[in-house]
């Protein structure tokens, strides 16, 4: 398929989206970190009692934290991004790629189309890109990274 | 007609893993290159057609808190270790979390070149975006230093990609 018209009619639910890591509000702050460090994830939501999505918590507000080496013990619901930018299953490639590229995140939750609460999926902007990388691979992959090397002297000399 | 490249036998049937006459393998004629679209522009444009990113250059011996600080203020994802102008690390957001985690600020005057990724992964700028593609899908890498001989001169993203492909495939992306 051509390229321009994958990204337009590809569901986003091919950005090879990932279980989402979830917590409550009231979690530390610590342990939120420490589950993605466990997780090896860089973004995690954030639910409520009733277990609706209010929040995510991304590598960067980690970041931020350690940089001023804030205490850790308050609940995760201080810190959180609040209402963060979501797709639904029913996006397409190009609006999750625009989503993230005018927002300037990596990662984006996906929810249920017909409730915006109800997180099913996390999508990565690395899953983006191994999409990409796995649907063209003719032009990704059928290159050499350099020109063969030539040899500065002849073999045996 | 189709043309033997080896012997010139004019009579090739499209997709014949070899020449009739000559018996050469013929696997190579037939692979189309990409003549148009973002196919086309993954192959012909270097790196260095990105914009260009002036990469943040610490050196191996600042410490943990600076570096951090450094991230957050200048809102990067991803720190140069450099040494005598040369490369000799990568630190990123990936980096801080797992390797500092909660104890983050007991760490804070440790030196930077502990917690670093020694030997990144690079590109050069003469290479192909596409060789740049290559290199974040297969390493998980969300940035590449980008050289110009032994020295790093940019420092691109994988928004950076997402931005070009949007941008060349001609669609609005929306």
């Amino acid at each position: 398929m051509d390229f321009q018209l994958s990204l337009a009619t590809e569901s986003a639910t091919s950005a090879y989206p990932e279980k989402p890591v979830a917590v409550l509000a009231g979690v530390a702050i610590s342990e939120v970190v420490k589950l993605m460090r466990a997780n090896r994830t860089g973004a995690i939501i954030v639910l409520d009692e009733a277990e609706k999505l209010i929040g995510v918590f991304t590598e960067r507000d980690a970041l931020r934290l350690m940089a001023e080496g804030a205490d850790m013990s308050g609940p995760i619901e201080s810190e959180m991004s609040k209402t963060p930018a979501s797709i639904t299953t029913t996006s397409t490639m190009a609006e999750a790629i625009r989503a993230m590229s005018d927002g300037g995140y990596r990662h984006l939750p996906m929810v249920s189309p017909s409730d915006p609460t109800q997180t099913v999926g996390m999508i990565d902007v690395r899953g983006i890109l191994r999409y990409l990388v796995e649907h063209f691979p003719n032009t990704i992959y059928n290159l050499p990274p350099t020109p063969v090397g030539t040899t500065p002297e002849r073999e045996g000399a | 007609m189709i043309l033997c490249p080896f012997c010139g036998f004019d009579e090739l049937i499209e997709g014949a893993d070899t020449c009739e006459q000559c018996e050469q393998a013929l696997t190579d004629v037939f692979i189309r290159a990409p003549a148009k679209g973002i196919e086309a522009s993954l192959l012909h444009d270097t790196v260095g057609a990105l914009p260009a990113h002036p990469p943040v250059e610490v050196g191996g011996e600042v410490s943990l808190s600076m570096a951090l600080k450094t991230m957050v203020e200048r809102r990067i994802g991803c720190l140069l270790v450099v040494n005598e102008d040369r490369l000799v690390g990568i630190f990123s957001e990936r980096d801080a979390l797992i390797r500092l985690g909660v104890n983050a600020k007991d760490l804070h005057d440790q030196p930077l070149v502990k917690f670093m990724t020694p030997n990144p992964m690079v590109v050069s700028t003469h290479d192909k975006v596409a060789v740049a593609i290559h290199r974040m899908a297969v390493g998980g890498y969300r940035h590449l230093p980008v050289m110009d001989g032994e020295r790093p001169v940019s420092l691109i993203s994988i928004r950076d990609i997402l931005r070009y492909l949007t941008e060349h495939s001609g669609t609005s992306a929306a």
